[in-house]
């Protein structure tokens, strides 16, 4: 063989080895670490799985661009247990020992206003996922580096209470958790509720504790009251349990069907999990369903394709709804890094009060005199339809929380 | 304060007397192991979350046969602490108090993890059966036959036990091995056995629990958390090891926290754990417990 060719051939070869060391070196770029302190078990395990798998697909669809400012992102998850102290807990270690530049995750109103001390402490931003709880953001809490990608209590309370304030009732009764999150927004329900319809009288309040397994004293003692609708904050993986036990009980045919459900107890998780046993005719709220048609042909078209990712990675074609709250998330914190042209905190920060998103959901903006995300949710009344395996929520509608927000 | 009216005060006490006879078939298991075997299982709330899970499972194979699958997940429950018993627990029966505590406590970490792990941590349900699916209506009163049949079934379970208690060669062995073992096993009894079969007795009767709250109830990893709490609160009160007064504190459990919602909502948690409290200061070995139990 021609010598000069074998020469080329080696040439050919280093530049190619070279090559691909080059692009290995730039692969190399020490990622951008993403702490995510997250529900991955217990009765919210449910939830927190799929937010978890929602951020994640965000962060695969980001990574395959070539990442953000040329650099990779990396989730760093961890398992709250759905326990305050434990979220504190794997949020400083997040910090301290796993060095993550920023925190985004949280589930219950326990949890986040808890990291968010942490995130002020270690000045990370923190972008709360999913606690609804007005404490996170209220002006002795806030604080530049806390942000909400999620609703929260007044939003929901008080759309909440425009969809009641239409019913044919006057005798109206609350059953919530005894927690931040079913305390707030039952007081942003009742107060609302009571400006729209000063007729209606409140006549029984229930608090069961978070993660109660059997609420049938609560039920019945709430039936002797005689409410003629009823109120719900039951959520967290709880709502299940409570609403095989209530329609056992009779509730919802006694109310006449006359009920709210907070709390995403529409959510696609929960109306899969009771499937026949599903009170069909109440209303449910939801962050997210893969069945809703959005009228707006730009928003149709972008959650359509959304749905499809989801349900590719899923391997599932009824995605669960609580993904896109994970997705939503890391949506805003990677575009407010783009905005900032930075990791710096401090500059993210500046860069996320204001900021808007193009969601799968449509616009979201995350406003800067609060830090809260314009974060709506889908209202419904349940029902079988033909296709469904389970009831779903039809008709439908994204309700809009600029509506309430002050 | 508007008083709540009779048929109230009955749906009230028809889901105490619920609660309690649930808590009961747990809680007699609990009682029962720690009477005979000296063994204070924190992990027997596990038992019972895998009683609700093998339900679960049974019911899925055997497309809703609900009845065989209460009774297959009772016996697969049994027959599972059978075979923790010989393996593990049976090492721990003469150790302190503590050791058993975090023994225990490490298989509910296990276990929860295994759950996890088989059956995900999504939150499953079982249908009843259709038979039970309606409620008996008594004017205002709505009574769902499910929470009669649990009560009937339980209480049936309790005058069982006590009958084979006090009525057989095999309940007079038991009941002598709760007082002195090692005169027992000089008489030639097989002490060994004794415990296998009492602690295997205590699983299915967990697991039957179990079973039988799954239709009630979202079938989640946590359950068995969420019931030891109130199982030591029931045999504190009760009396460790004493089967009446478990049966006792379980009544005692399930109609405070019962009507405590109808009365005063907010302190229902709290006036069970004041009963707790104050018969640990007043009466440590509990209503129907013996003195100085070792």
């Amino acid at each position: 063989m021609d010598t000069t060719f074998m020469q080329l051939k080696r040439i050919k070869l280093l530049l190619g080895l070279l090559g691909i060391l080059a692009t290995s070196i730039a692969f190399a770029q020490v990622p951008i670490r993403v702490g995510f302190p997250m529900i991955l078990s217990g009765a919210g395990g449910q939830f927190g799985t799929p937010i978890l798998k929602g951020a994640q697909m965000y962060v695969d669809e980001i990574n395959a661009t070539g990442g953000v400012l040329g650099r990779k992102i990396e989730l760093v998850p961890r398992d709250t247990k759905s326990r305050p102290d434990e979220a504190v807990r794997v949020a400083r270690e997040l910090v301290l020992r796993e060095n993550v530049d920023f925190l985004v995750g949280t589930f219950t109103s326990g949890e986040g206003p808890a990291v968010s001390v942490i995130a002020k402490e270690a000045k990370k931003v923190f972008i709360a996922v999913a606690p609804k709880t007005d404490r996170l953001t209220a002006p002795d809490a806030i604080h530049p580096y806390v942000f909400r990608a999620a609703a929260n209590t007044t939003t929901e309370g008080r759309a909440a209470a425009m969809i009641v304030a239409k019913w044919n009732i006057k005798r109206l009764a609350t059953i919530a958790p005894d927690f931040a999150y079913g305390r707030d927004a039952t007081a942003s329900f009742v107060a609302h509720i009571k400006k729209l319809r000063p007729d209606i009288e409140i006549v029984d309040q229930q608090w069961p504790k978070l993660n109660e397994s059997d609420y049938t004293p609560f039920i019945t003692a709430q039936l002797g009251k005689k409410p003629e609708a009823v109120f719900s904050v039951i959520c967290c993986g709880n709502f299940d349990s409570f609403a095989r036990q209530a329609g056992a009980q009779g509730f919802f045919k006694s109310i006449g069907n006359n009920f709210i459900g907070l709390g995403e107890a529409g959510s696609i998780e929960a109306l899969r999990a009771l499937g026949g046993e599903y009170p069909l005719g109440v209303y449910a709220n939801t962050y997210d369903a893969f069945y809703w048609k959005p009228k707006d042909t730009e928003v149709a078209r972008l959650h359509a394709a959304f749905t499809k990712r989801l349900s590719t990675a899923f391997k599932d074609d009824t995605p669960p709804s609580w993904a896109l709250q994970g997705y939503i998330s890391m949506q805003f914190l990677v575009e407010g890094i783009k905005k900032a042209n930075s990791i710096d905190s401090d500059k993210v920060s500046t860069a996320l009060k204001g900021l808007e998103i193009v969601s799968p959901q449509g616009k979201i903006t995350m406003r800067a005199k609060d830090q809260q995300a314009t974060r709506g949710m889908l209202w419904g009344k349940a029902a079988n339809r033909d296709g469904y395996a389970f009831p779903i929520l039809d008709p439908v509608e994204l309700i809009d929380p600029t509506l309430f927000m002050d | 304060m508007e008083l709540p009216s009779l048929s109230a005060i009955g749906a009230q006490a028809v889901s105490g007397l619920t609660t309690a006879m649930l808590l009961f078939l747990v809680a007699s298991g609990l009682s029962l192991i720690f009477g005979v075997l000296r063994l204070l299982n924190f992990a027997h709330g596990s038992f019972y979350m895998l009683g609700a899970y093998f339900a679960w499972q049974f019911n899925t194979w055997l497309q809703g046969s609900f009845w065989l699958s209460v009774l297959l997940a009772a016996i697969a429950t049994g027959v599972l602490g059978a075979l923790l018993e010989r393996v593990l627990f049976r090492k721990f029966y003469d150790r302190p108090e503590l050791m058993q505590l975090l023994f225990t406590y490490s298989i509910v970490l296990i276990v929860s993890d295994v759950v996890k792990y088989i059956w995900g941590t999504q939150q499953l349900g079982v249908r009843r059966p259709e038979i039970l699916s309606h409620t008996f209506q008594f004017g205002e009163l709505a009574l769902p036959s499910y929470n009669l049949m649990i009560i009937v079934i339980s209480l049936v379970i309790a005058v069982g036990i006590w009958l084979l208690l006090q009525g057989t060669r095999l309940g007079k062995t038991v009941r002598a091995a709760a007082f002195d073992r090692e005169m027992l096993s000089m008489l030639g009894v097989d002490v060994r056995m004794l415990y296998l079969l009492v602690f295997s007795a205590g699983c299915f009767l967990a697991g039957l629990a179990g079973a039988l709250v799954a239709p009630m109830s979202a079938i989640v990893p946590g359950m068995d958390a969420d019931i030891i709490i109130s199982l030591f609160i029931i045999v504190v009160i009760g009396g460790l090891g004493s089967f009446w007064g478990t049966f006792l504190g379980s009544i005692i459990y399930g109609m405070v926290f019962s009507f405590g919602i109808l009365f005063i909502p907010q302190f229902s948690l709290f006036a069970v754990a004041l009963i707790m409290a104050v018969i640990l200061i007043v009466k440590p070995e509990g209503l129907l417990g013996r003195e100085n139990t070792r």
